[in-house]
Protein backbone atom coordinates (compact mmCIF):
# COMPACT_ATOMS: atom_id res chain seq x y z
CA UNK A 1 0.00 0.00 0.00
CA UNK A 2 2.70 2.25 0.96
CA UNK A 3 4.36 1.91 -2.15
CA UNK A 4 1.59 2.77 -4.02
CA UNK A 5 1.16 5.69 -2.09
CA UNK A 6 4.89 6.71 -2.90
CA UNK A 7 4.55 6.00 -6.53
CA UNK A 8 1.53 8.64 -6.79
CA UNK A 9 3.24 11.20 -5.09
CA UNK A 10 6.31 10.78 -7.25
CA UNK A 11 3.04 12.23 -9.93
CA UNK A 12 3.05 15.59 -8.26
CA UNK A 13 5.56 18.22 -9.69
CA UNK A 14 8.64 18.72 -7.92
CA UNK A 15 7.66 21.49 -5.97
CA UNK A 16 4.40 20.53 -4.32
CA UNK A 17 6.63 16.90 -3.39
CA UNK A 18 9.11 19.36 -2.15
CA UNK A 19 6.98 21.11 0.54
CA UNK A 20 4.57 18.46 1.07
CA UNK A 21 5.48 15.04 0.14
CA UNK A 22 6.67 13.82 3.17
CA UNK A 23 4.16 15.57 5.21
CA UNK A 24 1.48 13.72 3.36
CA UNK A 25 3.13 10.03 3.88
CA UNK A 26 2.92 10.81 7.45
CA UNK A 27 -0.47 11.86 6.94
CA UNK A 28 -1.29 8.33 4.91
CA UNK A 29 0.41 6.30 6.93
CA UNK A 30 -1.35 7.73 10.02
CA UNK A 31 -4.90 6.84 8.03
CA UNK A 32 -3.35 3.01 7.30
CA UNK A 33 -2.30 2.59 11.26
CA UNK A 34 -6.10 3.48 12.29
CA UNK A 35 -7.70 0.90 10.15
CA UNK A 36 -5.21 -1.98 10.39
CA UNK A 37 -7.28 -3.62 12.45
CA UNK A 38 -10.15 -3.50 10.61
CA UNK A 39 -11.68 -5.47 7.90
CA UNK A 40 -10.15 -5.98 4.01
CA UNK A 41 -13.02 -4.16 2.39
CA UNK A 42 -12.51 -1.26 4.50
CA UNK A 43 -8.84 -1.63 3.66
CA UNK A 44 -9.28 -1.59 0.52
CA UNK A 45 -11.96 1.13 0.49
CA UNK A 46 -9.01 3.27 2.29
CA UNK A 47 -6.51 2.62 -0.58
CA UNK A 48 -8.84 3.36 -3.61
CA UNK A 49 -9.97 6.49 -1.87
CA UNK A 50 -6.24 7.69 -0.95
CA UNK A 51 -4.96 6.51 -4.34
CA UNK A 52 -7.48 8.22 -6.64
CA UNK A 53 -7.16 11.36 -4.54
CA UNK A 54 -3.21 10.92 -4.96
CA UNK A 55 -3.88 10.58 -8.58
CA UNK A 56 -6.55 13.38 -8.80
CA UNK A 57 -4.58 15.86 -6.83
CA UNK A 58 -1.16 15.37 -9.03
CA UNK A 59 -3.41 16.16 -11.93
CA UNK A 60 -4.69 19.22 -10.85
CA UNK A 61 -1.57 20.51 -9.65
CA UNK A 62 0.48 19.55 -13.07
CA UNK A 63 -3.23 21.39 -14.70
CA UNK A 64 -2.22 24.30 -12.54
CA UNK A 65 1.35 24.41 -13.54
CA UNK A 66 0.65 24.47 -16.93
CA UNK A 67 -2.30 26.28 -17.40
CA UNK A 68 -2.34 28.49 -14.54
CA UNK A 69 -5.85 28.12 -14.38
CA UNK A 70 -6.67 27.73 -10.25
CA UNK A 71 -9.69 25.96 -8.69
CA UNK A 72 -11.41 28.30 -6.80
CA UNK A 73 -12.06 28.00 -2.78
CA UNK A 74 -15.79 28.04 -3.54
CA UNK A 75 -15.80 25.53 -6.51
CA UNK A 76 -12.62 23.56 -4.97
CA UNK A 77 -13.96 19.94 -4.69
CA UNK A 78 -16.73 20.47 -7.28
CA UNK A 79 -14.23 20.83 -9.71
CA UNK A 80 -15.53 24.15 -11.59
CA UNK A 81 -12.83 26.04 -12.98
CA UNK A 82 -12.12 28.96 -13.30
CA UNK A 83 -9.45 31.89 -14.22
CA UNK A 84 -8.11 33.62 -11.53
CA UNK A 85 -7.88 37.70 -11.59
CA UNK A 86 -4.12 37.63 -11.35
CA UNK A 87 -3.75 35.36 -13.99
CA UNK A 88 -0.88 36.15 -15.94
CA UNK A 89 -0.19 35.53 -19.50
CA UNK A 90 3.25 34.09 -19.79
CA UNK A 91 6.13 36.30 -21.47
CA UNK A 92 7.77 33.00 -23.34
CA UNK A 93 4.25 32.82 -25.23
CA UNK A 94 4.68 36.53 -26.55
CA UNK A 95 8.20 35.68 -27.54
CA UNK A 96 7.42 32.63 -29.66
CA UNK A 97 4.82 34.53 -30.77
CA UNK A 98 7.14 37.31 -32.42
CA UNK A 99 9.12 34.58 -33.39
CA UNK A 100 6.78 32.67 -35.41
CA UNK A 101 5.62 36.63 -36.77
CA UNK A 102 9.39 36.72 -37.73
CA UNK A 103 9.32 33.38 -39.63
CA UNK A 104 6.20 33.99 -41.18
CA UNK A 105 7.53 37.19 -42.54
CA UNK A 106 11.09 36.28 -43.74
CA UNK A 107 9.12 33.69 -45.58
CA UNK A 108 6.78 35.42 -47.45
CA UNK A 109 9.34 37.97 -48.31
CA UNK A 110 11.67 35.04 -49.24
CA UNK A 111 9.00 33.63 -51.38
CA UNK A 112 8.76 37.28 -53.10
CA UNK A 113 12.13 36.99 -53.61
CA UNK A 114 12.05 33.74 -55.45
CA UNK A 115 8.98 34.98 -57.59
CA UNK A 116 10.94 37.95 -58.91
CA UNK A 117 14.31 35.83 -60.03
CA UNK A 118 12.78 33.63 -62.23
CA UNK A 119 11.96 34.28 -65.29
CA UNK A 120 8.58 34.42 -66.23
CA UNK A 121 8.92 32.16 -69.51
CA UNK A 122 7.38 28.86 -67.98
CA UNK A 123 4.81 27.35 -69.81
CA UNK A 124 1.72 28.07 -68.36
CA UNK A 125 0.54 25.54 -65.71
CA UNK A 126 -2.66 23.58 -66.18
CA UNK A 127 -4.44 24.24 -62.53
CA UNK A 128 -6.88 21.55 -61.35
CA UNK A 129 -9.61 23.49 -60.10
CA UNK A 130 -11.91 21.38 -57.54
CA UNK A 131 -15.43 22.07 -58.14
CA UNK A 132 -17.37 23.95 -55.09
CA UNK A 133 -19.60 21.11 -54.66
CA UNK A 134 -16.64 18.46 -54.16
CA UNK A 135 -15.69 21.16 -51.57
CA UNK A 136 -18.31 21.79 -49.50
CA UNK A 137 -19.11 18.42 -49.66
CA UNK A 138 -15.93 16.84 -48.87
CA UNK A 139 -13.42 19.29 -47.31
CA UNK A 140 -15.70 22.08 -45.04
CA UNK A 141 -17.28 19.39 -43.24
CA UNK A 142 -14.59 17.27 -42.33
CA UNK A 143 -13.00 20.66 -41.08
CA UNK A 144 -15.80 21.23 -38.86
CA UNK A 145 -16.19 17.60 -37.81
CA UNK A 146 -12.60 17.74 -36.54
CA UNK A 147 -13.58 21.21 -34.56
CA UNK A 148 -16.82 19.77 -33.19
CA UNK A 149 -14.80 16.47 -32.36
CA UNK A 150 -11.83 18.47 -30.81
CA UNK A 151 -14.52 20.41 -29.04
CA UNK A 152 -16.48 17.31 -27.66
CA UNK A 153 -13.14 15.92 -26.12
CA UNK A 154 -11.95 19.23 -24.54
CA UNK A 155 -15.49 19.38 -22.64
CA UNK A 156 -15.32 15.47 -21.63
CA UNK A 157 -12.25 15.88 -19.95
CA UNK A 158 -13.20 18.66 -18.30
CA UNK A 159 -16.42 16.91 -17.41
CA UNK A 160 -14.42 14.24 -15.96
CA UNK A 161 -12.27 16.36 -13.90
CA UNK A 162 -15.23 18.12 -12.25
CA UNK A 163 -17.25 14.66 -11.57
CA UNK A 164 -13.56 13.69 -9.60
CA UNK A 165 -12.60 14.69 -6.47
CA UNK A 166 -13.72 14.44 -2.49
CA UNK A 167 -17.87 15.12 -3.91
CA UNK A 168 -17.48 11.81 -5.82
CA UNK A 169 -15.87 10.21 -3.43
CA UNK A 170 -18.21 11.21 -0.48
CA UNK A 171 -21.32 10.36 -2.61
CA UNK A 172 -19.30 6.66 -2.80
CA UNK A 173 -18.95 6.85 0.62
CA UNK A 174 -22.62 7.33 1.21
CA UNK A 175 -23.61 4.86 -1.06
CA UNK A 176 -20.79 1.72 1.09
CA UNK A 177 -22.93 3.08 4.33
CA UNK B 1 3.36 36.24 0.53
CA UNK B 2 -0.12 35.78 -1.67
CA UNK B 3 0.69 34.35 -5.25
CA UNK B 4 -2.74 36.45 -6.32
CA UNK B 5 -4.57 38.93 -6.15
CA UNK B 6 -6.56 39.11 -2.86
CA UNK B 7 -8.32 42.42 -2.83
CA UNK B 8 -12.25 42.38 -1.35
CA UNK B 9 -13.85 41.65 -4.75
CA UNK B 10 -11.63 38.75 -4.79
CA UNK B 11 -12.47 37.16 -1.40
CA UNK B 12 -15.87 37.88 -2.46
CA UNK B 13 -15.69 36.15 -5.63
CA UNK B 14 -14.34 33.25 -3.31
CA UNK B 15 -17.18 32.72 -1.31
CA UNK B 16 -19.47 30.78 -0.73
CA UNK B 17 -16.76 28.56 -0.50
CA UNK B 18 -17.43 24.80 -0.54
CA UNK B 19 -18.49 22.61 2.43
CA UNK B 20 -15.07 20.74 2.85
CA UNK B 21 -13.06 24.22 2.35
CA UNK B 22 -15.26 25.43 4.96
CA UNK B 23 -14.98 22.51 7.05
CA UNK B 24 -10.87 22.95 7.33
CA UNK B 25 -11.02 26.19 7.90
CA UNK B 26 -13.71 26.02 11.11
CA UNK B 27 -11.36 22.94 12.38
CA UNK B 28 -8.22 25.81 12.28
CA UNK B 29 -10.57 28.28 13.90
CA UNK B 30 -10.23 26.61 17.20
CA UNK B 31 -6.66 25.73 17.57
CA UNK B 32 -3.92 24.74 15.12
CA UNK B 33 -3.73 21.54 13.89
CA UNK B 34 -1.84 19.29 11.44
CA UNK B 35 -3.30 17.22 8.02
CA UNK B 36 -4.30 14.37 10.01
CA UNK B 37 -5.71 15.96 12.78
CA UNK B 38 -7.51 18.33 10.11
CA UNK B 39 -8.99 15.23 8.15
CA UNK B 40 -10.09 13.69 11.26
CA UNK B 41 -11.88 16.66 12.64
CA UNK B 42 -13.65 17.43 9.45
CA UNK B 43 -14.63 13.78 9.16
CA UNK B 44 -16.18 14.62 13.33
CA UNK B 45 -17.97 17.48 12.30
CA UNK B 46 -19.66 16.51 9.27
CA UNK B 47 -20.51 13.29 10.98
CA UNK B 48 -18.84 11.32 8.90
CA UNK B 49 -20.20 12.32 5.56
CA UNK B 50 -17.21 14.97 4.18
CA UNK B 51 -14.55 12.39 3.84
CA UNK B 52 -11.79 13.88 2.62
CA UNK B 53 -8.57 12.23 0.63
CA UNK B 54 -5.06 13.01 2.02
CA UNK B 55 -4.40 14.44 -1.73
CA UNK B 56 -7.60 16.69 -1.73
CA UNK B 57 -6.83 18.34 2.11
CA UNK B 58 -3.43 18.89 0.89
CA UNK B 59 -4.41 20.55 -2.22
CA UNK B 60 -6.79 22.61 -0.73
CA UNK B 61 -4.18 23.57 2.05
CA UNK B 62 -1.55 24.75 -1.14
CA UNK B 63 -4.32 26.94 -2.33
CA UNK B 64 -5.34 28.38 0.91
CA UNK B 65 -1.68 28.95 1.50
CA UNK B 66 -1.19 30.86 -1.82
CA UNK B 67 -3.84 33.02 -0.30
CA UNK B 68 -2.74 33.63 2.70
CA UNK B 69 -5.62 32.64 4.19
CA UNK B 70 -3.84 29.99 6.61
CA UNK B 71 -0.14 29.83 7.28
CA UNK B 72 2.21 26.50 8.18
CA UNK B 73 4.64 26.23 10.97
CA UNK B 74 6.82 23.48 12.87
CA UNK B 75 4.84 22.37 16.07
CA UNK B 76 7.58 23.12 18.82
CA UNK B 77 6.41 20.20 20.67
CA UNK B 78 6.71 17.12 18.31
CA UNK B 79 10.11 15.81 18.18
CA UNK B 80 10.77 16.12 14.78
CA UNK B 81 9.18 19.27 14.23
CA UNK B 82 5.98 18.02 12.77
CA UNK B 83 4.32 20.79 10.23
CA UNK B 84 0.92 22.71 11.32
CA UNK B 85 -1.53 25.03 9.72
CA UNK B 86 -3.40 28.02 11.97
CA UNK B 87 -5.48 30.52 10.39
CA UNK B 88 -3.82 34.16 9.33
CA UNK B 89 -5.87 37.42 10.44
CA UNK B 90 -7.17 37.30 6.66
CA UNK B 91 -8.19 33.98 6.61
CA UNK B 92 -10.38 34.49 9.83
CA UNK B 93 -11.91 37.51 8.34
CA UNK B 94 -12.70 35.38 5.67
CA UNK B 95 -14.52 33.11 7.91
CA UNK B 96 -16.17 35.76 9.35
CA UNK B 97 -17.44 36.46 5.90
CA UNK B 98 -18.51 33.56 5.16
CA UNK B 99 -20.22 32.97 8.43
CA UNK B 100 -22.30 36.58 8.73
CA UNK B 101 -22.75 35.53 4.52
CA UNK B 102 -24.80 32.36 5.76
CA UNK B 103 -26.76 33.89 8.97
CA UNK B 104 -27.93 36.37 6.49
CA UNK B 105 -29.04 33.31 3.80
CA UNK B 106 -30.66 31.67 7.64
CA UNK B 107 -32.32 34.75 8.51
CA UNK B 108 -33.83 35.06 5.31
CA UNK B 109 -34.93 31.85 4.53
CA UNK B 110 -36.58 31.81 8.11
CA UNK B 111 -38.55 34.86 7.52
CA UNK B 112 -39.61 33.98 4.25
CA UNK B 113 -40.68 30.78 4.98
CA UNK B 114 -42.39 32.06 8.17
CA UNK B 115 -44.51 34.23 5.76
CA UNK B 116 -45.53 31.52 3.36
CA UNK B 117 -46.40 29.50 6.00
CA UNK B 118 -48.46 32.02 7.78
Amino acid sequence: MLNVYRALLCLYPAEHRQVFSEEMLEVLLAARNEISEQKLFARGRLMVRESAGLLMGALRERFRRFTGIHHELSSFVSGRLAMRNGFRFPKTTIVFMLLILGGVLSAIKRGEDIAASVPNANPPITVHVQSVHSILLGGMPLFFAFFYAAGLIGWAILFALRRSGVHRLAGMSTEQK
Amino acid sequence: MALYDMSPKAIIESLPLTEPVLLILLSLAGRPQHGYAILKDVERMSSGRVLLSTGTLYGALRRLLDDDWIERFAEEETPRGRQAYRLTSQGRRNLHLEIDRMKHITRLATLRVATKES
